[in-house]
């Protein structure tokens, strides 16, 4: 049958109605909270943060509607070779499909083209997350809702950058200072985020790690301003403004995350551990 | 396919293989050669785990989509909980997967987890706690990407038998219903 290529090329639109009517159905039926695995090959919804694929649905369901639909379309083509006019011919599902078209076929931007909208997705993606934790925006109400996309690359950055920081404004002993700095904020958020378990809190561990991360984002500020001026009284300013930033970034996520008779609990040592980050600016020379 | 020629296959997508290659032999390199050149240990951190950053993901996003056409990731759904998606191609496609790209992937995978946990091992016997953090963050990017592709192929044989006994299943009963109309 023609359809050996179905995974590379594009949707037909009336396949996509039928996509759209299998996700309608999905998000009916609402995902249990089973960590392991319990997804088919599906289309991912719609929050997803990676490209959809042109992975299609229940494999009974789609070969069949999609075989009858192709074979008009599309001109004779071996599978390795996708023709040229394939991915234009099929208007939404083209950005989908032309990744994985482009990804078997010739060219010479076949791996730059959709590994480039993958980066500038996650780029957006970590930009956003700051803007919705650390500026004041509508979000904050929410938090839960917040910083659903939770990603782990604006995090990495910031405490990549802030031991750079510090260990670049340290005359002496500057490895030690990066290690001890990615360290402790590393481990530091690993254990608020236990601590935030353990208190009965309902919290998600990755999710927790990406909003202590990002809050970093006021402190990193602060050091790279303490490093160019190096005037004590302004570190101090500025290190305790940049501070009540970040505390102010943290809190709705970690107070509503746990029993309101607890919040100072599971927020004493947020504060504790950016206060110690603060005197480690502070105290750098 | 002409059954008289040697099947011998070629990578399908050599760029592909080489970067899903090259970041990981990058950062293992970079590892290894550089306590022979440099004394700087936080040029070495930063280098090394951003390579084996940038390997993971390589190998999430792109290599694993390309060369075995699987893909795992994390959702919170409506209700705040998380959940974990693993994707698979459909069947056919997965059978016409290179067997070389699939091999390579797999194996290069393993390999640099175990190459990490040998350096971790010298870095340990050393006392080298800063050097034991390195090896620490790039065991981790490893282990989640051979974990996540792992539960991927398993869901992908799952679905493999369950589509086969379903079809065995679906021809079994169209055999029985003609047989019955027949009659």
């Amino acid at each position: 049958m023609s359809h050996s290529h179905s995974d590379t090329v594009p949707l037909h639109a009336s396949s996509q109605s039928d996509i759209d009517e299998i996700e309608n159905l999905m998000n009916a039926t609402v995902l249990p909270a089973r960590p392991p695995s319990p997804a088919r090959a599906q289309i991912p919804v719609s929050s997803s943060p990676f490209l959809p694929s042109s992975i299609p649905p229940e494999p009974p369901l789609k070969p069949s509607s999609a075989a009858q639909k192709f074979v008009p379309s599309v001109p004779a083509a071996a599978p390795s070779a996708p023709p040229p006019p394939l991915p234009a011919s099929s208007g939404g599902g083209g950005p989908r499909q032309g990744f994985e078209a482009t990804g078997f076929g010739p060219g010479p931007n076949t791996l730059t083209e959709p590994v480039w909208d993958t980066v500038k997705r996650d780029m957006s993606r970590i930009v956003s997350n700051l803007k919705l934790v650390v500026f004041p925006n509508p979000y904050r109400e929410d938090p839960g809702k917040a910083l659903r996309d939770w990603d782990l690359w604006g995090p990495f950055f910031f405490i990549v950058f802030l031991g750079l920081v510090l260990s670049w404004s340290a005359s002496v002993k500057k490895s030690e200072v990066f290690a001890v700095a990615f360290a402790l904020l590393a481990a530091g958020a690993v254990i608020l985020t236990l601590n935030v378990l353990l208190l009965g809190g309902h919290i998600i561990f990755f999710q927790s790690l990406s909003l202590l991360g990002y809050c970093l984002f006021p402190l990193d500020v602060g050091a790279l301003i303490c490093l160019l001026k190096d005037n004590v009284i302004l570190k101090v300013i500025v290190v305790c403004v940049t501070l009540a930033w970040s505390s102010w970034a943290a809190y709705p996520f970690m107070s509503s995350a746990v029993n309101p008779r607890r919040k100072a609990l599971a927020l004493y040592p947020v504060f504790l551990m950016y206060v110690s980050v603060g005197f480690l600016i502070i105290a750098i020379d | 396919m002409d059954p008289s020629q040697p099947v011998v296959e070629n990578y399908a997508n050599p760029k592909t293989c080489f970067f899903h290659v090259a970041f990981k032999a990058a950062a293992l390199a970079f590892y290894i050669l550089s306590s022979l050149f440099f004394d700087n240990f936080v040029i070495i951190f930063v280098v090394t785990v951003f390579l084996a950053a940038l390997d993971f993901w390589v190998v999430k996003n792109v290599s694993g989509r390309i060369l075995v056409g699987l893909r795992w990731w994390n959702e919170i759904d409506d209700n705040g909980e998380s959940i974990w998606k693993f994707e698979c191609l459909d069947q056919e496609s997965l059978a016409r997967m290179n067997k070389k790209d699939s091999w390579l992937f797999w194996w290069t995978l393993y390999l640099t987890a175990v190459a990490w946990t040998i350096l971790g091992i010298f870095s340990l016997i050393r006392l080298q706690a800063d050097y034991l953090l390195v090896v620490g963050v790039c065991l981790t990017l490893s282990i989640a990407n051979i974990v996540g592709f792992t539960k991927c192929r398993k869901d992908a044989k799952k679905q493999i038998q369950a589509f086969a006994t379903q079809t065995i299943a679906s021809r079994f009963s169209s055999t029985l219903q003609s047989a019955f109309t027949v009659v």
